[in-house]
């Protein structure tokens, strides 16, 4: 059944993107790339490319404002899914090499507070009584960071100088464009420095710099702030299942592995991020030694059945 | 809804670095002299034009005469990844024989950036001008070259008394068929110190610059 981990799953699905965003290029099928993907009227305009150039052009198109409804009609159904399963920097960041390892002891240290919290404090009751309380927590719902005020200066910028500048530095935009001009040095001969310096640039954001997608995309935070309305296809613990809960036995395995958004669905009020950043990249199913983790279509009540099993557990261990 | 401010010290630093470094990209993008480029139908306004272009590049991927290219680096950073027009590879006949007569440029352009007025027509639709360097040109050193002049779709080249090519400015609109079929520099024909081809479509305010710099117009 588990054939193929959800790792391999999304490379599978952004190389498909991009693959056929380059036959489209190839075949002049006129389907463009991620900035406005797709034909006449159906086009999926990039959403902060939307509000740059109208804000910079001071012109609202019709057509355009339609994909921007339609985008965030889709992001409220699907989420943040964007992040994990289309856009290209997600791939990149993974085949590049890393700058550090600092992230995988940093990981590790967090878990080792988390047992701090939960585990060490030897009184089993305690221990329980606050894995009761921590599963119960509420999640946040927006989340501002240094994100956001990208977005900010993203947006300011564009109206203050009258183009959209972000546009000029979006890795999004300058994947697909180092692939075209690196196409075009072989089929045209098209010899220029941009095949250096779309690279560079990409290799500053992107690796040097490795927490831009948690720390500075502006898309990211555009679609989060949409993603809060989201309510389908959310992870799901079940309790009966999860080892924490059903077991009473420690187990950090999901909030590990959500590493790039920082969300700790078991334990919500520790949480490093909210769940609308949650990409729904699967990385927390794919760790739970269970199986526990699901993302159902529909939420179905899921909050109000929780936290029983922690306390009968607790009765019995302690007769 | 609750919204929560997650911000520590260093949160904040990256959101005002981040904030300061667009405004700056900004401010010197605007600083810096950019070099004009010739664009595509519909993209004369250069403000309006790149106010709204995403750089998509959509436009030179439909583009059927395949004469529109990404701008590079060397023609400065705010215009990189713009479309600007290569008549080495082609000219523009505002897709008469593609699309009937309405370029596909403008009918795919997502955000309007490349836009036409209802009542435009080829002949007003201004890309660039032509402008021929004259040490150059076969046809002024008396090679008997006319190359251009016969493919001209708007009969904007003639000859001068003297039987030398000259431009019709008022009715050149830079579609770039003169440059495109231009031989200097191409089927073997070399002209010494010549750099590129000796009729080509150059954007209307530096044909301006460059006739009123004349020496013997």
């Amino acid at each position: 059944m588990k054939s193929l981990s959800a790792k391999s799953f999304r490379t599978i699905t952004i190389t498909a993107v991009v693959l056929v965003v380059m036959i489209g290029y190839v075949t002049r099928s006129e389907l463009g790339n991620l900035s406005a993907l797709g034909w006449g009227l159906i086009t999926a305009i990039c959403p902060l490319g939307f509000l740059e150039t109208m804000l910079a052009s001071k012109t609202l198109i019709p057509q355009a404002l339609i994909s921007f409804i339609v985008i965030v009609i889709v992001v409220i159904v699907f989420g943040k899914f964007f992040c994990a399963w289309i856009c290209p920097t997600a791939l990149i960041q993974r085949i590049l090499p890393k700058r550090s390892k600092k992230k995988e002891t940093a990981n590790i240290s967090e878990a080792a507070d988390y047992a701090d919290d939960c585990g060490t404090n030897s009184n089993v009751v305690n221990k329980q009584l606050h894995l009761a309380e921590a599963c119960k927590g509420k999640h946040k719902n927006i989340k501002l960071d240094s994100r956001h005020m990208v977005l900010g200066g993203t947006l300011l910028s564009s109206a203050l100088f009258g183009f959209p500048v972000f546009c000029l530095v979006c890795p999004v935009g300058l994947s697909f464009a180092t692939l075209l001009v690196i196409m075009r040095l072989f089929t045209n001969g098209e010899a220029t420095f941009t095949v250096l310096l779309f690279p560079a640039i990409l290799i500053l954001e992107l690796i040097v710099f490795r927490k831009w997608c948690t720390k500075i995309c502006p898309l990211g935070a555009c679609v989060s702030l949409l993603s809060g309305l989201n309510r389908f296809f959310r992870p799901h613990i079940d309790d009966n299942k999860c080892l924490v809960t059903a077991e009473n036995k420690e187990c950090y395995r999901c909030s590990k592995a959500c590493n790039v958004e920082k969300i700790n669905l078991r334990f919500p009020s520790k949480s490093g991020g909210s769940m609308n950043d949650c990409s729904k990249c699967r990385e927390c199913s794919d760790s739970c030694p269970t199986n526990a983790i699901k993302f159902p279509f529909l939420p179905k009540n899921l909050e109000r059945e929780k936290p029983v099993l922690p306390t009968k557990h607790f009765s019995t261990k302690n007769e | 809804m609750k919204a929560q401010l997650g911000f520590t010290r260093r949160t904040f630093a990256i959101g005002v670095t981040g904030v300061l470094a667009l405004l700056g990209l900004g401010g010197a993008s605007r600083l810096v002299q950019e070099k004009p480029l010739t664009r595509p139908p519909g993209g004369q306004d250069e403000d309006d034009f790149i106010g709204a272009c995403l750089r998509c590049e959509k436009c030179l991927e439909v583009c059927p005469a395949q004469v529109i290219v990404p701008a590079t680096v060397e023609a400065g950073f705010l215009n990189t990844r713009t479309p600007t027009m290569n008549f080495k590879l082609g000219w523009c006949d505002y897709c008469k024989d593609y699309n009937g007569g309405s370029p596909k440029c403008v009918d795919v352009c997502p955000t309007a950036a490349l836009k036409l007025a209802v009542d435009s027509t080829p002949e007003n639709t201004i890309i660039g001008k032509a402008y021929i360097v004259k040490d150059w040109c076969l046809g002024w050193q008396g090679k008997g070259c006319r190359i251009c002049l016969e493919q001209c779709p708007y009969d904007a080249i003639t000859t001068d008394e003297y039987s030398r090519i000259r431009v019709k400015y008022d009715a050149c609109n830079g579609c770039g068929r003169c440059e495109f079929v231009c031989v200097s520099l191409m089927s073997g024909s070399y002209t010494p110190g010549a750099t590129d081809r000796a009729i080509t479509i150059k954007p209307t305010q530096i044909v301006d610059f460059l006739l009123a710099n004349e020496v013997n117009g």
